[in-house]
């Protein structure tokens, strides 16, 4: 038996484009709308129709606002987007072997612009000779697949210990770096051949003392890039312009010199023309001309980058000539300072923490601390202001902890101790990640640098945080 | 005159207790009056306008004979109140008001 179906219609086509263009398309930036708008003159330009528009809707308004001030509509109720995290963890204990080998510790931590990158370098902080020990800068990417906690995904050699590090505020490959030879170098982690980008000459006018900071300032103008600000135990705080032969040409300097402190405060009676070492430093993000300096002997002092009185030390006669910046002096600690930290929710608060293991908040205005916290039994290495949340913030201990304290709790006991298992040895230096605020990298004597996820209490801002900080600033000045 | 009017009940409105700021946008999205710095109006001005439409668009899609008569959008930190003008015939007579509260207070 056969079938067979009705007859099918077939055809055979082919197409081609016979004429064929390249296109592009791009967005501006939305300065364009800005533009558009300018106050001065929308002001005076009279619409027809504003005015009837304005009453009509007065009234609904002004009733509305009237309810809402009576209101308790919503009191008390939160809303959580993000999934709670409940407790603390440890997400990566991040090691260099050849480190580990020679016992290095971890004296600087940096993250970078983007967040991703997490940059630590190694050193001694408690040798007292002068040490001609190679060290090293190591980066993880934290965002890559395959990380490998034991291998570094860049090993920069460095001559002498690193003591400090900072990653560059917008240009997510650039570090800088101080060592304990008084120089600094930059570094660009995107070259593969030679990371090392830029480098101070030896010279009369750098630091001839171990760096103790480093930071990047922005320029004088608008629109000029960024400078490297570093401060050393020589007492010297010098700004440092990056040029295209890799050299970094000093532009600007600053001296402290006993002599020319700010008397508003009982000081101690140390000659008077000797430098004072730096041992801490902070910009103001609210204020780029001021900065507040940590000295040895426990001293803070608010200076100024627009100081004009020269230094009272003796210039080399072709270099630049020193200023000094300090203006206001606030009362010591008992100790040599090793923290300052400008709070970014209140533009008078820092936080200072030094050896006799408090912390104190202070405010820009006055001399005295607003609150004195003792955080710790030993000495306090570093301090920090949460990103996110205007009352918190995290110390790092020389007992090998990480303490975190909510001034909104009322109470003198921290919100959370993380014990970094270090075996008693102390935790140098503690940085919030910029971009993803759930991390806290903390990096230890024995050379582990820890990334802690942080719990959601800790992070998450609370409805009136920012007016309590500014009540807490408020009630505390005498 | 009529200017000095605007300006009165702005200031008006403005001193309330608990109010930021006061923005005075046109249909298309441009601010016209604000108490606020220029990139903070542009930004608050562009995308409550666009949620105003949204939320007009989705108040008349549910029953056309209704509209949209006031927004609020109230976040941790703020509340935002948006009260549409005159759905006049023309347009371009479409005017929003938006206030910042601090609920704080």
């Amino acid at each position: 038996k056969t079938c067979q179906t009705a007859e099918f219609k077939t055809a055979e086509v082919e197409v081609q484009a016979r004429h064929s263009s390249d296109n592009a398309a791009q967005t501006e930036a939305d300065q364009h709308r800005t533009q558009l708008f300018d106050l001065e003159r929308e002001s005076h330009m009279h619409y027809p129709g504003l005015g009837d528009f304005l009453h009509s809707v007065e009234d609904t308004v002004v009733k509305e606002l009237k309810k809402n001030a009576k209101s308790h509509a919503f009191e008390g109720f939160e809303v959580n987007w993000e999934d709670q995290n409940e407790t603390v963890s440890c997400l990566h204990a991040l090691q260099y072997s050849e480190a580990q080998e020679r016992e290095l510790q971890v004296t600087s931590l940096s993250w970078n612009t983007t967040g991703s990158v997490v940059a630590c370098a190694y050193g001694r902080l408690d040798d007292g000779d002068w040490s001609t020990e190679k060290s090293f800068v190591c980066t993880w990417n934290l965002d890559r697949r395959g990380l490998n906690p034991k291998r570094p995904d860049l090993v920069i050699d460095v001559p002498t210990s690193v003591m400090c590090l900072s990653f560059h505020p917008s240009k997510p490959s650039l570090i800088a770096g101080g060592l304990y030879s008084g120089e600094v170098l930059v570094w660009d982690t995107s070259r593969t051949q030679d990371p090392l980008c830029a480098r101070t000459a030896m010279s009369d006018e750098t630091h001839r003392e171990p760096v103790y900071q480093v930071h990047w300032v922005p320029g004088a103008r608008r629109g000029d890039g960024f400078s490297v600000l570093s401060a050393g135990a020589d007492g010297r705080i010098l700004v440092w312009q990056l040029d295209s032969e890799g050299q970094l040409t000093l532009s600007d300097g600053f001296a402290l010199v006993t002599q020319q402190i700010p008397r508003n405060v009982q000081l101690s009676k140390a000659r008077g023309d000797c430098l004072l070492g730096v041992t801490a430093l902070s910009l103001c993000p609210w204020d780029w001309d001021v900065f507040l300096v940590g000295v040895e002997g426990g001293l803070v002092l608010k200076c100024s980058f627009s100081t004009r009185t020269p230094a009272a030390v003796s210039s080399p006669s072709s270099g630049l000539a020193l200023r000094a910046p300090a203006q206001f002096t606030f009362s010591s600690h008992a100790g040599p300072i090793h923290a300052i930290h400008c709070s970014p929710f209140h533009r008078n608060l820092f936080l200072s923490a030094g050896m006799d293991g408090h912390a104190h908040l202070r405010s820009l205005l006055q001399a005295t601390p607003l609150l004195s916290l003792r955080l710790s039994d030993s000495y306090l290495f570093s301090v920090r202001w949460s990103p996110t949340r205007p009352l918190v913030f995290a110390a790092s201990t020389g007992q090998g902890s990480l303490v975190i304290f909510d001034l909104g709790r009322g109470s003198l006991r921290p919100a959370a101790t993380i014990e970094q298992d270090t075996g008693g040895k102390p935790v140098y230096c503690l940085e919030f990640n910029p971009k993803q605020p759930h991390l806290l990298a903390a990096g230890s004597a024995d050379g582990t640098v820890k990334i802690w996820q942080l719990s959601a209490e800790l992070i998450e801002q609370g409805q009136r945080e920012a007016a309590q900080l500014e009540q807490l600033a408020t009630e505390a000045m005498q | 005159s009529s200017q000095s009017e605007v300006e009165e009940t702005l200031k008006r409105i403005q001193s309330h207790k608990g109010v930021i700021g006061t923005i005075v946008v046109n249909a298309e999205g441009i601010p016209i009056r604000t108490t606020l710095d220029n990139s903070t109006t542009v930004q608050y001005a562009g995308l409550l306008h666009q949620l105003t439409m949204k939320a007009r668009s989705t108040v008349r899609d549910i029953d056309p004979q209704n509209d949209l008569t006031f927004l609020r959008i109230r976040s941790k930190k703020h509340e935002i109140m948006v009260a549409p003008g005159k759905f006049a015939l023309l347009l371009s007579l479409l005017f929003f008001v938006i206030y910042l509260l601090n609920p704080d207070i």
